[in-house]
């Protein structure tokens, strides 16, 4: 019974979905304060995110005739809630408490939210949103190959210094900083990239661009759908830096200064995100793909040979 | 002396046999007879399941010294595989019900049917080398019976399939006598030999290549898509999705585990990897560009058997747990969605993915068994595939850490491939949903009714075995598969950081949050129906549809990838098309020496002639 009240704590109200969506609204609030700083204007003020999504939640709900409803409206609840249970994960990791799964859940957890957002889109009939649906399958495709790169540089790294048992584990890999090595740091950057484009994020809003395709994947969404969607997103907000903070920059520490310093990561990941949102031109999706797989890939395979020749000679620096 | 060992082996192989000559007029009786042996084969294999040691001998051949036994015998592994194929013979002969009617010679369908699932039985139960290949022939006989009941076409496809199977059980028979040679025994149990020398390496590539073809990897996979264009759906549900993975990676265990000592981290590891994951991206990257439902499915059917044969390469006990356990998952979803691509067709008429569109309502439950059999295969936490996918991933990171070979040190490189083709069939069977589910009806698709219910049922089976077998993934781990490995305390601890059953509780919690969120604010205000924005224009439905087919032109129009695609749809990596090619070169050089002409004739005798003379003279 303690158990179940535990789980049930953690997943609803800290660090489940309370705490992250406060997190979040924080985050996205910093997101647009600092653009807005960036473009010389004066940008909203702090409550203006949970506005937007109070609003939202007071409009009506259309749904397209062409929908497949229960697709339609089942599809953000699945992405929402694939995401509270990625940033509880990751939270609990950071303080030394194995939640659910290992980093390959933790992985396979973070394409649950592209997945609704296609599927959503795909059941609205569409064809904007058809074309949103494929452009974000596409960058799906583009990102995950650097990123499984990125997260094999940080196991590699990690090889050496841990048990065999816990290999895998976001509890022990949080402990272990790979970024301060040069495999590491290349692996760091190039995860930072595929964080901005699993964002959605300038240069990688190719799937809801709104001159082209009229906000694409979310063209059809109105009102609580499209609040449940903006809350999707907030909660990503704070579970994609996050990860990064766990398996490249040692975690989020429980207290005192661990603490201090592991919400002066999460910053700072957050803020490299925003500038480079605020000074790139969004890119076509073959840019994008090309970008990830000739650009990134490679440059992430020798970063793995760079990693596991560090190991086999012992230079923990490469 | 266990009779009931045979049961299951010889009453379909003999009812399927006289059901082969049966007369057309008699089709409603084979179906029901079909139904009734299958049922019982599943019940006997259940009573074997249970048995805890079982045999049976039958000596078929006695000359003084020289015995022929048919040994029976229950091996944890084979009974526990048994049961499953039994299983899958009862759902797709209740589905076949249905969907037999377009089939070409009915009694034949329901016998190969039977023989197929008889021979199944007897390689599971077989102790015997000899009768092993036996039965291996009997299935691939089936399969050849089955694939040319299709409709026109299909005998080139089956022509093609058993010409290639074929070539693979002649290295079966070549590799088993090399181990009879070199061990003096056909009895499977006895055999053990080390793989230190030249002439068991050899043998064990050729047991290895009859396994592997069986189980449609590369190289030697190319029957599969041409057979699942022509095929009838239920077949490849049957056999190449289901029956034909479950023989054939149990064969690669039999061989790598019991008949061969294999050095961990050694070459035959590599090889396997290599093969794994060549075959994984090769055939996802082929399938991602496929215009038709079945030939797109059956890319998958050869892109998963990758991750078996990654597993087994592991050689690490959580690796081959993953590989027999991925084996299973995969026979249950791709049968699944080969019976859902059977039902869209029945009731559409076509399996081209442009033509189709939006029958998500039309056929709420095909859609519903689709939609979890398609997320299973792409690895979508917490359905049976990701846990078999993730015990695989865990055993190529442990092979990493304890073995010293190539096969070791190469590990980044097989977990790249293993998770980046997960990545990629994601995008395949989004491609599938969107086409064929989601997106907008045609005005010609407008009337479609769902499947009748006994097509519907067995896939609704399958896809709730996804589930289960997902959520809760140690059940059948612990009930099946690890002790049929002899491996339990190991791999059950390093089992212990996915709880399954914990994440689906709270993913349906999250679930429960947004929709709290999503009831009041839809009490407070109405919900509206409204046409599709078209941003103002008025467009005819036909129009406003994107098929899935265009989703992925900008990966087939990659500078690099363009070209290997386009060499590959010309049929230049199939060894079937270059066999083929190969042997018209070598028949038209014999067709241009023969040109009937007498002189030329003359000519090649007197030269002949010249040369024996010179030879017996020693003239140089």
């Amino acid at each position: 019974m303690m158990e179940v009240l535990t789980n049930l704590f953690w997943i609803l109200i800290f660090p489940g979905f309370v705490f992250t969506l406060a997190v979040g609204l924080l985050a996205s609030w910093l997101v647009r304060k600092v653009s807005a700083l960036v473009q010389y204007r004066v940008g909203p003020p702090v409550y203006q995110p949970a506005v937007d999504v109070m609003k939202l939640m007071g409009k009506e709900i259309l749904i397209p005739e062409e929908a497949h409803r229960a697709v339609f409206v089942a599809a953000p609840l699945v992405g929402l809630s694939g995401v509270l249970l990625l940033a509880a994960m990751l939270w609990l990791a950071g303080a030394g408490v194995a939640f659910v799964g290992d980093v390959i859940v933790a992985i396979y957890l973070m394409v649950l939210p592209s997945l609704a957002l296609i599927l959503g889109s795909s059941s609205s009939g569409s064809p904007h949103a058809s074309v949103g649906a494929a452009r974000e399958m596409k960058l799906v495709m583009g990102y995950e190959l650097p990123l499984i790169l990125a997260f094999i540089v940080a196991v590699v790294k990690t090889a050496g210094v841990l048990e065999p048992a816990e290999q895998l584990s976001l509890v022990a890999i949080a402990q272990h900083t790979p970024v301060a090595s040069i495999s590491g740091a290349l692996a760091f950057i190039v995860a930072l990239l595929c964080v901005q484009a699993k964002l959605g994020f300038v240069p990688f809003d190719i799937a809801e661009s709104e001159t082209e395709v009229a906000s694409g994947v979310m063209i059809e969404y109105s009102g609580a759908l499209l609040a449940v969607w903006k809350l999707m997103q907030t909660l990503m907000l704070v579970a994609l830096p996050l990860f990064l903070v766990v398996v490249f920059l040692g975690g989020v520490g429980t207290s005192g200064w661990a603490l201090g310093g592991g919400i002066g990561k999460y910053v700072i990941v957050l803020v490299l995100v925003i500038l480079i949102k605020n000074t790139n031109p969004r890119v076509r999706i073959d840019q994008a793909m090309r970008f990830f797989w000739c650009y990134c890939g490679p440059l992430l395979v020798a970063a793995v040979i760079l990693a596991m020749l560090g190991n086999y000679y012992g230079l923990t620096w490469l | 002396m266990d009779t009931i060992l045979l049961y299951p082996v010889i009453v379909p192989l003999a009812v399927g046999f006289v059901m082969l000559f049966l007369p057309r007029s008699l089709g409603r009786l084979s179906q029901v007879v079909a139904l009734m042996v299958s049922v019982a084969a599943l019940v006997f294999s259940i009573r074997i399941f249970r048995l805890d040691e079982g045999a049976y001998t039958w000596t078929v051949l006695a000359l003084d010294a020289f015995t022929l036994d048919l040994l029976l015998t229950t091996q944890p592994l084979g009974s526990f595989i048994l049961m499953f194929a039994m299983g899958f013979g009862v759902l797709i002969t209740l589905y076949s019900f249905k969907s037999s009617a377009s089939v070409r010679r009915i009694n034949e369908y329901y016998g190969s049917i039977l023989l197929a699932i008889g021979g199944s039985a007897g390689i599971l139960l077989c102790d015997h080398l000899l009768f092993l290949l036996i039965f291996w022939e009997i299935v691939t006989a089936a399969l050849y019976l089955l694939i040319s009941t299709g409709g026109k076409d299909s005998n080139f496809a089956a022509t093609k399939s058993f010409a290639m199977i074929g070539a693979s059980d002649a290295s079966f028979l070549l590799g088993a006598a090399m181990v009879w040679a070199l061990s003096g025994t056909f009895v499977i149990s006895q055999i053990s030999l080390a793989t230190t020398s030249a002439l068991p390496v050899i043998a064990f590539l050729l047991l290895m290549l009859a396994a592997i073809t069986k189980a449609g990897a590369m190289p030697l996979h190319t029957w599969l898509p041409t057979g699942g264009e022509y095929a009838p759906t239920s077949v490849m549900a049957l056999l190449p999705a289901a029956l034909d993975k479950l023989l054939g990676i149990y064969l690669l265990i039999v061989i790598t585990r019991g008949m061969f000592v294999l050095k961990s981290g050694g070459a035959l590891s590599l090889v396997l990897a290599i093969i794994g994951v060549a075959t994984i991206v090769i055939a996802v990257m082929i399938a991602m560009v496929q215009h038709n439902l079945k030939r797109l499915l059956s890319y998958h059917a050869i892109s998963q058997v990758g991750y078996m044969i990654l597993g087994i390469a592991t050689m690490t006990p959580i690796g081959i747990a993953g590989g027999v356990f991925h084996m299973l998952n995969h026979a249950i979803y791709k049968s699944c969605l080969f019976l859902c691509g059977g039902a869209v067709e029945d009731a559409t008429g076509t399996a081209e993915l442009e033509e189709l569109g939006g029958l998500g309502k039309r056929m709420p439950l095909t859609f519903v068994a689709c939609l979890i059999a398609a997320l299973s295969i792409s690895g979508i936490p917490p359905l049976n595939g990701f846990a078999s996918k993730w015990m695989v991933y865990h055993g190529v990171v442990e092979m990493g850490r304890t073995q010293t070979g190539a096969a070791g040190v190469m590990w980044p490189l097989w977990l790249l491939g293993a998770m980046f083709g997960s990545a990629l069939t994601l995008a395949s069977f989004v491609k599938i949903l969107h086409s064929i589910f989601l997106s907008r009806v045609p005005d010609r698709l407008r009337e479609t009714k769902e499947a009748s219910g006994l097509q519907t049922a067995p896939m609704l089976v399958l896809a709730f075995l996804c589930v289960f077998f997902g959520v809760f993934y140690r059940v059948p781990l612990r009930q099946f598969i690890l002790p049929a490995l002899g491996a339990a305390e190991e791999t059950e601890a390093a089992l212990g950081s996915w709880n399954a059953i914990l994440a689906t509780a709270l993913l349906l919690i999250g679930i429960g949050v947004g929709a709290i969120v999503l009831f009041v604010s839809a009490f407070a205000k109405q919900v509206r129906s409204v046409p599709t924005w078209a941003c103002g224009e008025t467009q005819a439905n036909d129009d406003m549809i994107i098929p899935g087919t265009h989703f992925y032109k900008t990966v087939s129009s990659m500078k690099g990838l363009k070209q290997l695609y386009s060499v590959q749809r010309r049929g230049h990596f199939d060894l079937y098309d270059q066999s083929g090619r190969a042997g018209l070169a070598l028949t038209g050089l014999l067709r241009w020496l023969h040109n009937g002409v007498l002189p030329v004739y003359l000519t090649w005798v007197v030269l002949g002639l010249l040369l024996v003379l010179l030879m017996l003279c020693n003239i140089w």
